[in-house]
């Protein structure tokens, strides 16, 4: 147990090491322009929000989309594109290895790559900010990171495993995802939000990440109920991930 | 039931089906075959496309459950003990299933890894397929970059590297070059008695020049089994003839096939193949063509061809 997704891991990690300056180039352009527009560009009309100036304010959040964001495609297109174009899946499955061994290698993938690119933007955002954190706010931080990871690679494989068509899995990252990532307060404070809906927001596993993130890294506080629900969404995603591999596989 | 009569079921099979039937909703693919290939053996089996041949591999190598029967590799069960059965086989199947972001030496690698050979093993192991393959110069480039000939000679090398025992190849000279090909039947030749191979095939000169047992499958079902000799004498008492015609083929076609004489017919690249039922007959189907037509009649020898021709009225290759 376990050899084959350490197979499939380190593949993944050759691949992705041979392309890793591209791969980087990619994943820093996304966040560094929404820092450039909404950090920088707007931090003159918008106050400091609850005492934290605005570029230091949307820092974590950037850093935690970035994170989810590789995690979920790395998770989902690496699947469908093993699954259904290079069909390398069939191959795994001749070989003396499990099927939960592929799928556990497929999503220990999404959760490096993941956690990889959002270390990257991370060093570069807080270089252009000069934020400074302690070691513990940072740790608290990296484990809200970590579970959010988990939650989205396991996720993506979810969808890389269900779904044939490209077009679909497109539309479920911006359907889907994005309104999930835009919704959690990456941009705002959560108190913007009328009374009536905040109790739905805070039920989303992305308010989760996002919220308990920011507070972790800028107060070194951790909220318990975000801890539990990431964990909750982590151990339910993982749960689901590796049962529907293994059910698709087995016909 | 398609029953491979002339063998036998016993512990020595490296290979057994018994009963075997796949079936998606109301389509079968599969329908309640048994066969057993003894080890040692070359067991090839034919048919054309949509026959059942993949279905049929997929659940020997434990990619498919059947939906009833049982079915053996190695001495294993398909279902309850596919880790094992994993372990002792190679697959070529019938797609190039190759990583395009791996070099060709990295995919031998990565199976290798698989079936936790050490790097020393390995290395030494990969050294010689990829010289066998004719892959030395390319083991550093992207399968992406090779021919469909090089790419199938590299699926076949890595079915090899870990040395398997049982051997299931699914078309394995698709695409290859007459002198490939030539050299990859020649190391499966020399596999013959050691390693178990069952190789599913369109080509008659392949399963002609490999098998020791053959199984012909259409519709799902084995409709012909024995030895490639004993599977021709099915077709013992026809005459074989081929007739090239100046144009009009069809239209002599559909007249020959009207002739109550004319055991089976078919046309390919302008040239009719027809099979009588009497050694004597053939002057009566001559004085049906214009003699302006005619440009050659040749005898020939039956083939297996000729046997799927002469069972379902059909060509393989159609």
């Amino acid at each position: 147990m376990m050899h084959g997704s350490v197979c499939i891991w380190q593949r993944d990690m050759l691949v992705l090491k041979r392309n890793w300056l591209s791969e980087v180039a990619t994943v820093l352009a996304f966040p560094l322009t929404f820092f450039l527009t909404f950090g920088l560009g707007m931090k003159g009309y918008i106050q400091d929000i609850e005492g934290v100036p605005y570029a230091i304010f949307v820092v974590p959040g950037l850093i935690s989309m970035t994170t989810i964001l590789a995690a979920f495609d790395d998770g989902a297109w690496g699947m469908w594109f093993h699954r259904i174009v290079q069909k390398t899946i069939e191959e795994y499955r001749v070989n003396p290895i499990t099927v939960t061994d592929i799928i556990i290698g497929k999503i220990i993938s999404g959760f490096s790559s993941g956690l990889l690119k959002g270390v990257s933007v991370g060093i570069a955002l807080l270089l252009l900010t000069g934020f400074q954190f302690t070691l513990t706010h940072l740790l608290v931080y990296l484990l809200f990171i970590f579970l959010g990871c988990i939650t989205f690679s396991c996720l993506g494989s979810l969808c890389g495993t269900l779904v044939d068509k490209p077009e679909n899995l497109g539309r479920i990252e911006a359907v889907v995802i994005m309104p999930m990532i835009f919704m959690a307060g990456l941009f705002f404070p959560l108190s913007a939000y009328p009374d009536s809906v905040l109790s739905y927001i805070k039920a989303v596993p992305t308010t989760a990440l996002f919220d308990g993130a920011r507070i972790a890294l800028l107060s070194g506080g951790v909220d318990m109920v975000y801890l539990g629900m990431l964990i909750v969404s982590a151990v339910i995603s993982f749960i689901l991930a590796v049962r529907v591999f293994e059910k698709k596989m087995h016909g | 039931m398609g029953v491979l009569k002339s063998m036998t079921m016993t512990t020595e099979n490296e290979i057994e089906l018994r009963h075997v039937t796949k079936a998606y909703g109301n389509l079968v693919a599969v329908r309640d075959v048994s066969l057993a290939v003894p080890k040692g053996m070359v067991f090839g089996l034919l048919g054309p496309n949509g026959a059942g041949k993949t279905t049929l591999v997929n659940m020997l190598t434990t990619l498919l459950k059947p939906t009833s029967g049982s079915a053996s590799v190695g001495g294993y069960d398909v279902v309850r003990e596919a880790a094992k059965i994993r372990s002792l086989i190679g697959v070529v199947p019938q797609e190039n299933n190759l990583d395009r972001y791996l070099t060709a030496r990295e995919n031998l690698i990565l199976h290798a890894k698989m079936h936790r050979m050490s790097p020393p093993s390995y290395h030494r192991r990969i050294d010689e397929l990829l010289s066998l393959m004719g892959l030395v110069e390319r083991q550093k480039d992207f399968p992406n970059k090779f021919s469909t000939g090089m790419q199938r000679r590299l699926v076949v090398a890595r079915a090899l590297v870990h040395d398997p025992q049982i051997l299931f190849l699914d078309e394995p000279t698709t695409g290859l070059d007459p002198q490939a090909k030539r050299a990859i039947w020649d190391y499966f030749l020399s596999l013959k008695g050691k390693r178990t191979l069952f190789l599913t095939t369109h080509n008659m000169e392949e399963a002609d020049f490999l098998c020791d047992q053959i199984s012909i499958i259409d519709n799902g079902t084995p409709i012909a089994s024995g030895t490639s000799s004993q599977v021709k004498e099915m077709v013992e008492n026809s005459w074989f003839y081929e007739i090239e015609v100046a144009g009009k083929v069809k239209e002599y076609v559909q007249a020959f096939q009207k002739m109550p004489f004319i055991e089976c017919v078919s046309h390919q690249d302008g040239v009719i193949q027809v099979c009588l039922k009497k050694e004597g007959s053939l002057g009566a189907l001559v004085e049906q063509i214009d003699l302006k037509d005619l440009k050659k009649i040749n005898s020939r020898q039956p083939s297996l061809e000729d046997v799927f021709l002469k069972l379902t009225g059909r060509r393989i290759r159609q």
